[in-house]
């Protein structure tokens, strides 16, 4: 246990988004460490099982951005290009389970932040800390595929905004720059009622990390799919956003789709492992089954 | 660093440094030792208190992110010679066990009952999935809850 050490970092507060980034830029470019607190659900639980520090060794900077208002937003942005919901790095898994906007246009991300932790966790989690650990198990960075967000990160250089496909490169890896801040997703708005999946299949219901987790988001029209997101969890070293099901699903009607292509959509798609939580086989069985099962509440057959 | 906050209604300022745990700075200089600690790693729920009226793991929160907020622990919810309806509960339905889970289970039923006067049986296993009773009570804890929920809507105490 380090708890000692860590009683002895300081924890600063930056006055702006743009002090922010310059303080971050700075300490980057000199080789300092520098932590974005935001929930801590992940980053204390670390610091509870790392060694002490060995002395002389200089101690992080722990930068409280739970509460910087550029980083809470949460909120329908309209444009030429349609609705899109803009959901700021801070914003807590509760928040998004409470917001009545999120629940009406999009449901997806409420049912699946009821589904992450529990409340406690749920409580002081958020979106950005999810994506900033970048573990392929999250169950928030999976929506955000299947949703196909594009992440806002901001540094001094500027601001620019990666489209969620671009983002991953590997394992807890992706093209954000080490200086770059989290500021937001965004997505854009599917129709109002369009069909969505959130499936989770973990030890139990709360406290869980997933085995397997799918969430899907599509519009069906004329029995033709029009728009179609999945992103799955825990069965890659990224978040899988499963590139041969998407094209498999918008290449021809939905009543045309039959299980075995399906499986072999997905088998293209996955390469889970055996580790604590499961077994690669039971994690492909599952993906299998959880895709079948979207592709047929949306008209595919069998 | 100093850091002021409200605990269980009032005005407390400690010096502290800010990333010690809540739990800590509530065991420690507040004194406070109702809040139990089980697995330091937000996963039992039994050092939950409310923030800003919202359950959190004690252990997982820095107090120095609690700067201008308000925390309620078990203490908060009655005495020993004022039980609260939950408390009451508690006891009368065989809700407690060995204890230790029994301060979060309750201030998180708090958060519940709060928000959520009339839970129903899936609400309150909901509410309380967060928090691990390793004597396994949770039959009793359940219906303690439901009958707290009852006595506080009897006596008009309902969403704060």
């Amino acid at each position: 246990m380090s708890l000692t050490d860590l009683e002895s970092y300081e924890l600063l507060h930056a006055p702006s988004l743009a002090a922010l980034v310059a303080l971050v830029a700075d300490r980057h470019a000199s080789g300092l460490h520098t932590v974005l607190l935001a929930g801590g659900t992940d980053w204390l639980v670390e610091q509870e099982s790392r060694p002490p520090l060995p002395s002389g060794v200089e101690h992080p900077v722990v930068l409280d951005v739970s509460r910087m208002p550029e980083l809470r937003a949460l909120e329908v942005v309209s444009g030429e290009g349609g609705d899109r919901l803009r959901v700021g790095a801070a914003v807590t898994y509760l928040e998004l389970r409470r917001s009545a906007v999120v629940g009406e246009r999009a449901p997806l991300l409420a049912r699946m932040a009821a589904d992450v932790g529990a409340l406690q966790i749920q409580a002081r989690g958020t979106i950005g800390g999810n994506l900033a650990t970048a573990s392929p198990a999250a169950d928030g960075v999976a929506a955000l595929a299947a949703l196909d967000a594009d992440v806002l990160v901001e540094s001094v250089r500027g601001r620019r905004t990666i489209p969620f496909s671009a983002l991953q490169t590997g394992y807890k890896t992706s093209t954000r720059a080490p200086d770059e801040v989290l500021v937001a997703v965004e997505i854009a708005l599917p129709s109002r009622g369009a069909p969505f999946v959130w499936r989770k299949v973990a030890a139990r219901r709360a406290q869980a990390i997933s085995k397997v987790a799918l969430a899907g988001v599509a519009e069906v029209e004329d029995g033709r799919v029009t728009r179609f997101g999945v992103g799955m969890a825990s069965v890659a070293p990224v978040t899988a956003r499963l590139p041969t099901v998407r094209a498999l699903a918008l290449s021809r009607p939905i009543a045309e789709i039959d299980a075995a292509s399906v499986d072999r959509a997905v088998e293209a798609d996955v390469s889970p492992i055996d580790d604590v939580r499961s077994t690669r086989d039971y994690r492909l069985h599952c993906a299998k089954a959880l895709v079948r099962a979207w592709l047929r509440q949306l008209g595919a057959r069998g | 660093m100093k850091v002021t906050l409200t605990v269980n209604g009032s005005h407390r300022e400690l010096d502290v440094p800010p990333l010690m745990r809540l739990i800590d700075a509530l065991r420690g200089p507040l004194g406070l030792t109702g809040t139990k600690e089980g697995c330091a790693e937000g996963e039992c729920g039994a050092c939950t208190v409310l923030l800003d009226g919202d359950p959190v793991c004690s252990c997982l929160v820095p107090v120095g992110q609690c700067a201008g907020r308000s925390v309620t622990t078990v203490e908060g919810l009655g005495s020993i010679d004022h039980l609260a309806p939950l408390q009451r509960m508690f006891v009368d339905h065989g809700g407690a066990q060995c204890g230790i889970c029994t301060p979060g289970m309750l201030v998180a039923a708090e958060a519940l009952l709060r928000r959520t006067p009339k839970p129903t049986e899936a609400e309150i296993r909901e509410g309380l999935a967060g928090n691990l009773c390793r004597c396994t009570g949770y039959q009793r804890i359940v219906e303690s809850v439901k009958a707290a929920a009852e006595l506080r809507g009897d006596r008009g105490e309902g969403a704060a």
